[in-house]
Order: structure tokens, then sequence, then C-alpha cells
């Protein structure tokens, strides 16, 4: 068992109630997806995960630890060991790829070291290794916004590749890209969950893509889990009851 | 084996309470300020509108007495307005009833507000039409235009050194300024900051010095730095420096907390501490508005320079003070034109380079 959530509750200042009482159980190898629509609380789910930000209570247990309500060094270790991918890259534009994709490794380096910006050679081997496994090394020494959306995403996989992650969070990762560029950034995360066997924990909202690459589905609506189970059995009527009455499937290939 | 949480709790009576303190705060801070809206018009109509305006009276009356025995009856006005839930108060922190008398009275007195500060504005201000084109006064405008317009160049070499120590004044103080406005400005930036109670309190301590510190004009800064150290360029330059500091400070706070959030998200999601997480996904993003606010700080420092000259800052500021006290126009009409170029230079010099660096 990697990660354990059980009756998670999240209520932000504001007074919403983003997550009531989710439970779940992600084994390892897995590649989980997390379905719904905008502001049903999927990625408050995944910030709780890594801690960016404080559940309200609940139990979050990864490698049998629990880190719910864990501080300081302790963090900082158990989020060494889990990469996050997001739907706006995230990626310090003004800086090359290559000095984004170590920015991962920041948590294992010392201080005065990551502020000189003097790295070993064997960090700068383990970039390429990681910027070779996203197929974008010929990139490495150019600035970060001068590249397209897809190959952004790409060197932010690379960048949570350089923690080693056990687990890796992508919180909408293709939601702004287009179809045929969103397909092939799935393509390397299926290679990571495949190849180096992480786990990888997935927002969605493209059905066809969930068919396509999740081993198993999680649905939410208004914060609570309301589906459970294999991607081939979400049908017409359960797509009915996560998107509304109103929705209709929208293919993407 | 999984712990049971360990204490049972229940949302909505979170989210209830949440909303019941917040109202009650409003409440509290709605009487506050009907009280203060109230106190303010009858002052205002009492002593701007009816003494001075109606009665024209040259000296107003003045006791304590009175305005204890207004401010009491405000108290009761304003109180009772605002728990009535039909002020402007009320409706300003959104705890209004809503029905056609709170949508009157506030109207009419938002309104009412306005008009009287107007007036008392015009009042307290004293103005006069009569006094703008009267023959005498526009007279001695002419004769001193007319000096100003044929400057004296006998005095250029001695202007032309002063305005380069002015220069180099601005500079200097601008330089100096940079280190430490750098380090306050992290201190200083609201997002950094909020995350524990003792952060949060040396960010609000820092914050009320550098308001306090801004809020004295550098003019005064030069009197005091004239007093301390002596007058002369000196002088003018701590008081620069100082003000450099306290008014940087706020910008380069203020860029900090205008920051992509997204970059410190992923960075701190990587395991990075916090320093790491200011070197490498605050700082790049506010390299280029620091050095662009710099830029335009020293090109203030300048025209600010000049005018620090006026109370012992020394450069051309102090050199204009003494012409103008000998009354000798022409003198005077050079340096004026001398300041006027330099600002003109440094003010498009600045502009191009922040350009270029964007």
């Amino acid at each position: 068992m990697l990660l354990k959530v059980q009756n998670l509750h999240k209520i932000y200042k504001s007074g919403t109630h983003a997550l009531k009482g989710v439970s779940f159980e992600v084994e390892e190898g897995e590649f989980l997806v997390v379905i719904g629509l905008s502001g049903s609380g999927k990625s408050t789910l995944l910030r709780c995960i890594n801690r960016l930000i404080e559940p309200t209570s609940g139990i979050i247990e990864f490698q049998g630890k629990d880190i719910t309500h864990i501080k300081g060094e302790e963090l900082r270790q158990s989020k060494m060991q889990i990469g996050m991918v997001f739907q706006q890259f995230n990626l310090i534009k003004r800086k090359s790829v290559l000095s984004n994709v170590i920015n991962g490794k920041l948590g294992s380096l010392g201080t005065f070291e990551s502020i000189l910006e003097k790295y070993s050679d064997k960090v700068y081997e383990e970039a390429y290794k990681c910027l070779d496994t996203v197929g974008i090394t010929d990139k490495a020494k150019i600035r970060a916004d001068s590249l397209s959306g897809g190959q952004q995403q790409r060197v932010a996989i690379a960048r949570s590749l350089m923690q080693n992650p056990k687990l890796l969070l992508a919180d909408e990762p293709v939601a702004s890209l287009d179809p045929a560029t969103s397909n092939s950034v799935m393509q390397y995360f299926e290679k990571i969950n495949k190849e180096l066997g992480t786990t990888v924990i997935c927002n969605l909202h493209f059905l066809s893509l969930v068919r396509r690459y999740a081993s198993r589905v999680i649905a939410l609506r208004a914060g609570e889990i309301i589906y459970e189970g294999a991607p081939r059995d979400i049908d017409e009527n359960w797509f009915k009851t996560i998107y509304g009455e109103e929705a209709e499937e929208v293919e993407i290939r | 084996m999984i712990k049971e949480p360990a204490m049972e709790i229940h949302p909505q009576n979170i989210i209830e309470e949440n909303k019941k303190r917040e109202h009650k705060y409003n409440l509290y801070k709605a009487i506050l300020l009907d009280i203060f809206f109230v106190f303010y018009s009858i002052l205002v109509v009492q002593r701007a509108i009816y003494y001075k305006f109606f009665l024209d009276l040259r000296e107003l009356p003045f006791s304590w007495g009175e305005i204890i025995i207004l401010f009491i009856i405000s108290i009761v006005i304003g109180t009772s307005w605002a728990i009535s839930r039909t002020s402007l108060s009320c409706k300003l922190f959104g705890i209004a009833k809503e029905n056609k008398t709170t949508k009157w009275t506030v109207e009419i007195f938002a309104w009412f507000l306005f008009d009287i500060t107007f007036i008392a504005g015009w009042v307290v201000t004293k103005i006069s039409i009569v006094g703008l084109f009267s023959t005498e006064g526009l007279q001695g405008a002419e004769r001193l235009f007319s000096a100003l317009f044929h400057p004296q160049f006998g005095i250029f070499d001695d202007a032309l050194f002063a305005m380069i120590e002015t220069i180099y004044i601005a500079l200097i103080a601008t330089l100096i300024s940079i280190p430490p406005t750098l380090l306050i400005s992290f201190f200083t930036a609201r997002n950094l900051m909020k995350e524990n109670k003792i952060s949060f309190a040396v960010y609000y301590i820092l914050r009320i010095i550098l308001n306090f510190v801004r809020s004295i004009e550098p003019l005064i800064w030069a009197i005091i730095f004239s007093v301390w150290v002596g007058i002369g360029p000196f002088a003018g330059m701590i008081a620069l420096l100082v003000h450099s500091i306290a008014s940087n400070a706020k910008l380069y706070s203020e860029s900090i907390e205008s920051i992509e959030e997204g970059p410190v998200e992923a960075i701190s999601a990587t395991g990075a501490n916090k320093v790491q997480i200011v070197w490498h996904a605050v700082v790049p993003q506010i390299v280029l508005p620091f050095l662009s606010f710099t830029i335009y700080r020293w090109d203030i420092n300048v025209r600010m320079a000049t005018i620090i000259g006026l109370v012992g800052g020394g450069g051309i500021g102090t050199m204009l003070m003494q012409y103008q006290g000998l009354a000798r126009w022409r003198e005077v009409g050079l340096i004026v034109l001398m300041i006027a170029f330099v600002v003109w230079v440094m003010d498009y010099i600045s502009a191009k380079i922040r350009e270029a660096i964007y």
C-alpha cells in the first residue's frame, strides 16, 4: 500500500467545503485518474496529498507513515518523494530548461550549493537523463519560456522525475494543451508509470484519455467520491451522474 | 491500521461559526465608521459651513466642551443608525437590510457627505478668482518671468559644477540604498511572511516603520541630517538614501507580492527549503522589476536632490537658494533652466533603459 487517504475534509477559510470525507487507497504501480467537474475538489485533493494545503481533518498515510500533520524537515522529506506536475507547467520562465530540471533536485541539495548554482557532474548527468526520458535533451540550454506548451509540460515532468518520486501527482497536466499534444504528454506519463514503475495520480477531464491511460478511476462530485472502479465501466449513465444531465461526451483522439 | 480521527468534526458548524463571527466584526466596524461619518458631518456643517460661510466669522469659537457634546451626540446617532442596519457603513460592509429605507438613506447621505466636503474644501482653501487676476499681482509675475527667460550666463561654470554634484548625490544615494532595500523587501512581502505568527509580526512592525519613514518628506530628513552631520552634500545624500530605502522597499515588496504563485508552489512541492524557494522561484521573477524601480529611483532622486539643496543639502539647490535670496532673478533663470534640462534628460534616459531591459 503506497497511499491511504481516510475521511479527508478540507474547509477553506472562505467557508468552501471542498472535500467531504474522501477515502481511498492507492497500490504501488497504479495509474489512478481522478475525474470530476471544475470545482469538484480534484485539485484540492492532490494538494492535500503533498501538503501544499493543510487538510482540515482526516488521515493521509504515505508508505505506511501518517503525514497528515507533519512539519518542517519531516514534511520536506516526504515532499521530496512526491513529484507534482501542474496545469500551468509552473516553470521558471527566465531560466534555462536545464536549471529548471535541476530545480527538482533542490530538496536533496545543500542551500549554499544551490544558491551558487555550482552542481556536481552527477547532478547534470541525472538532469540530462531525465530530459532524455521525455525526449527533449536538445533544448537543454534554451530559455524555458521559448518552448511550446507541450514541450514546457515535458520539462515540468522531467523536473519532477529529478526527485526520483515514489508517487507522481499531475493536476490536469493536459488541460491547457491541444488534443494531439495532450496525447503525447499523456504517453510520457504512461512511460514513466510502466518503465520506471512510478505510481501516478492524475486529474483529467477527457474520458477518452481516461479510458486509454487509467488503470483505475475515481470520480469526485462536490467533494465526495461517487464512483470508483475500472475506466471501461464508466457508461453513459455514470457519465451523466458525474458531469450532470446536460453533459455530452466529447471525443478526443 | 488507521486510527480514528481524534475528534468528530461538523463542517457545517465551522462554516456557520465563521459566518457569525465575521458578521459580528462587520457590525462593530460599521458602528465605528458610522460614528465617524456623523461626527464628521456635524463638525463640517457647524464650523465650515455655518460659522465660516453663512456668518463669515474671522475667529472660530472653540471649546472642548462643545466638541465632546457633539461627539456624544454622534455616538448615539451613529450607533443606533448602524444597529438599525440601514446606514451607509452597513451597506459598505455588506450587512445592511435590503429595503427602500436603506437605499434612500445611503444614497442621500453619500451625496450629502460629498457635497459638504466639497464646500468645506472650497472655504478652507480660500479660493479667490480676484487674487489670481489683480493688476498688481500680474505685474509682479511679468517682471519675474521676463528675468527668468533672459538667463544670466555669467555663473554657468559654477552652476555646472553644482549640477554635477547633485547628480552624484542622487547616484550614490540610489546605489547605497540597493542592498538594504533588497534585504528589507523580502521581510515586508506579505506572501512570504504570512505563514507563522512570528514572521507576520516582523512583517507588520517593519511595515509600520517603513510607512512612518516614508511619510516624512526628504526635505524634512535633509533638515534633520544637516543639523546632524552638518550642511552640505553628505546631509543631502543621507536624506535621499533614507527616503529611497523606505519608498523602494515598498515597491520591491509589492512586486514580490504580485509574482506568480505557480512556480513557488512547484518549487516548494519538490521539498526545497525556504531559502531555496525564495532564491529559485521568487528572485528570478523580480529581478527585472527591481532593476526598473532602481533606475526610476535614480531619476526621482536627481529631481529631489535639487529640492533638498534648498535646505542645505548641497548641489544646485543650495545655489538656487542663494540667488533667490538675493533676488537675482536672471541667475535664478539660468539655474532653473539647467535643472529643467537635466531632469528632462534623466527622464528620457531612465525611460529608455527601462524599456530596453524588459
